[in-house]
């Protein structure tokens, strides 16, 4: 199968690399940002066990065909995503739970009819990946506030309008 | 500038905004070290560095708070206030080098070089070569070699001149405006008591606080609210173990204390402009950081200067900037292998300069 040969081919920075670049297309937030959060390591390494090697081979490989026909053109981009993995039965709700993970941090077990047709092995439970995950949500510079119990803003805070980042 | 020993209220201004400008200094190496730390690690070394980063903070504002009593006009914002680091401390000790590091031995070892204890009266100066990264004033413009050995014995001469000054001029040498003193409604929870200085009592109060936190009372490593001097926080890190009271120096027999010198961001050491002349997002971030750092230094400078309550949304500030310093923390440097980026103190200005030079 050609797809996991870029597992086999790939070093592992060059596999992080197409998986942050599909993670910042998938949530619209920058490289920087999510390396920022200290997550991309745990969630890379969330979703391969979840799915094997095999199918994360080909979630890349997909992203990767993306890129190669979208030529930094966003527009192209967005319609090439939408065709080769949003909508693609076995890649689309994979990549559906990497942008529920990035946002809440919560690895979400794979649907009933994907796991009918697809799991090779044990269902990874849905969970937490870790108290960092949590508190790095993308959630919270969304929405301008903190996580609750988590990153305090300082006390009286909560007077000012929300901080969100519109650029 | 030269700073000679304090025998006019102006110098009692100079030294008290080199005051402001040392208590600052220590806090880039500080948070630097504690931010470079992996999250949800190192919790006992966590609270040590943070503990005494926020202590200097409140000897920042009772620095700002004296030279407000006597009438001067703290800036934060003067060209220089920010050292460039490495660098040696502003009050003139040049035997070592003050640093933007991760957190290592090293770097505690130098926070240990920061905050020594003084030597005893008879040595508040030493005679050493001067040297060219020295970033303050002599100690006089005819003893060019002259040197305070402490930062204790740099606050020993404001004591001694605050003191004598009082002599001369009694109560009308607390001629500051008392409206500019930061109190407890503005600021709290940050590292002890504030004081407001607006007489004798309440000046010798204020430099009590600032004195005894860092190295301790005459040689001991408590102070006199039973609290351990920074020295002796930071030497815990290095032997393993908590001080308890009846301890003597260099013999601690409380607790253990874990550390974990590999759950640390390998971050750039002394980060500047110049690491960062690839275009892209990781410098448009330093240099977004650097920036705002700089209006966080201004909005000081505001709040001592007739408006303490700008201190309250300057809290929330501090945040975003510690959460901006440990986003850069967590990127790898472009084209360095293993290395990752650490963020730049210095201001708005020094960011219009330096993209001149890195352009």
């Amino acid at each position: 199968m050609a797809d996991d040969a870029l597992l086999a081919r790939r070093t592992d920075a060059d596999v992080q690399a197409v998986f942050l670049s599909l993670s910042a297309t998938l949530t619209g937030y920058s490289r920087f940002r999510l390396l920022g959060t200290g997550q991309v390591e745990p969630y890379l390494v969330t979703t391969r066990s979840a799915v094997g090697d095999d199918v994360f081979g080909e979630l890349l490989s997909a992203f990767a065909a993306v890129e190669r026909e979208s030529a930094d053109d966003p527009a192209a981009c967005d319609r090439a995503l939408r065709a080769l993995v949003l909508s693609d039965e076995k890649l689309g709700p994979i990549a559906r739970n990497l942008i529920k993970m990035w946002f809440v941090g919560t690895w979400y077990e794979l649907p009933q009819e994907w796991r009918d047709r697809f799991a090779a092995g044990e269902q990874l439970a849905t969970h937490v990946v870790s108290p960092a995950s949590y508190t790095e949500g993308l959630l919270w510079p969304t929405i301008g506030a903190n996580p609750p119990g988590a990153k305090g803003q300082g006390f009286g805070s909560w007077v000012g309008p929300p901080n969100i980042e519109t650029s | 500038m030269t700073l000679r020993r304090i025998a006019t209220v102006t110098d009692l201004h100079q030294y008290l905004q080199v005051a402001l400008q040392l208590e600052h200094a220590t806090i880039p190496p500080y948070l630097t070290a504690l931010y470079s730390m992996h999250p949800s690690t190192n919790a006992d070394a966590n609270r040590v560095i943070r503990v005494v980063a926020v202590e200097e903070m409140l000897h920042l504002t009772l620095a700002a708070n004296l030279l407000n009593a006597v009438g001067g006009e703290p800036d934060l914002t003067v060209d220089g206030f920010v050292p460039v680091y490495p660098c040696h401390l502003p009050d003139g000790e040049d035997d070592f080098e003050v640093g933007t590091r991760a957190f290592s031995p090293e770097a505690i070892d130098s926070f240990l070089k920061i905050e020594r204890p003084a030597e005893g009266e008879n040595q508040r100066f030493v005679a050493r070569k001067r040297s060219h990264r020295a970033l303050l004033p002599r100690v006089d413009a005819h003893e060019d070699d002259l040197h305070f050995f402490s930062i204790g014995e740099f606050y020993a001469e404001i004591g001694d001149g605050l003191h004598r000054l009082y002599e001369q001029h009694g109560e009308a040498l607390f001629c500051g405006d008392t409206a500019r003193q930061v109190g407890p409604e503005y600021y709290y929870s940050g590292g002890g008591a504030i004081v407001k200085v607006t007489d004798a009592d309440s000046a010798a109060a204020a430099m009590r606080v600032i004195s005894e936190q860092g190295e301790g009372l005459g040689g001991g490593i408590f102070d006199e609210e039973g609290e351990l001097a920074h020295y002796y926080r930071f030497q815990q890190l290095l032997l393993g173990r908590y001080y308890q009271p009846g301890d003597d120096a260099g013999n601690p027999t409380g607790p253990t204390l874990d550390v974990d010198w590999d759950a640390v961001y390998p971050i750039v050491a002394d980060a500047d402009f110049h690491h960062y002349t690839e275009p892209g997002e990781l410098r448009d971030a330093v240099l977004a950081y650097s920036a705002s750092y700089g209006d966080f230094l201004a909005r000081l400078t505001e709040a001592f200067r007739g408006h303490p309550e700008l201190l309250l949304p300057a809290v929330a500030d501090m945040f975003r900037i510690k959460e901006l310093a440990s986003q850069i923390m967590r990127n790898p440097m472009p084209g360095r292998d293993g290395m990752n980026a650490a963020p730049i103190f210095r201001g708005l200005a020094s960011v219009g300069l330096s993209s001149v030079k890195v352009a």
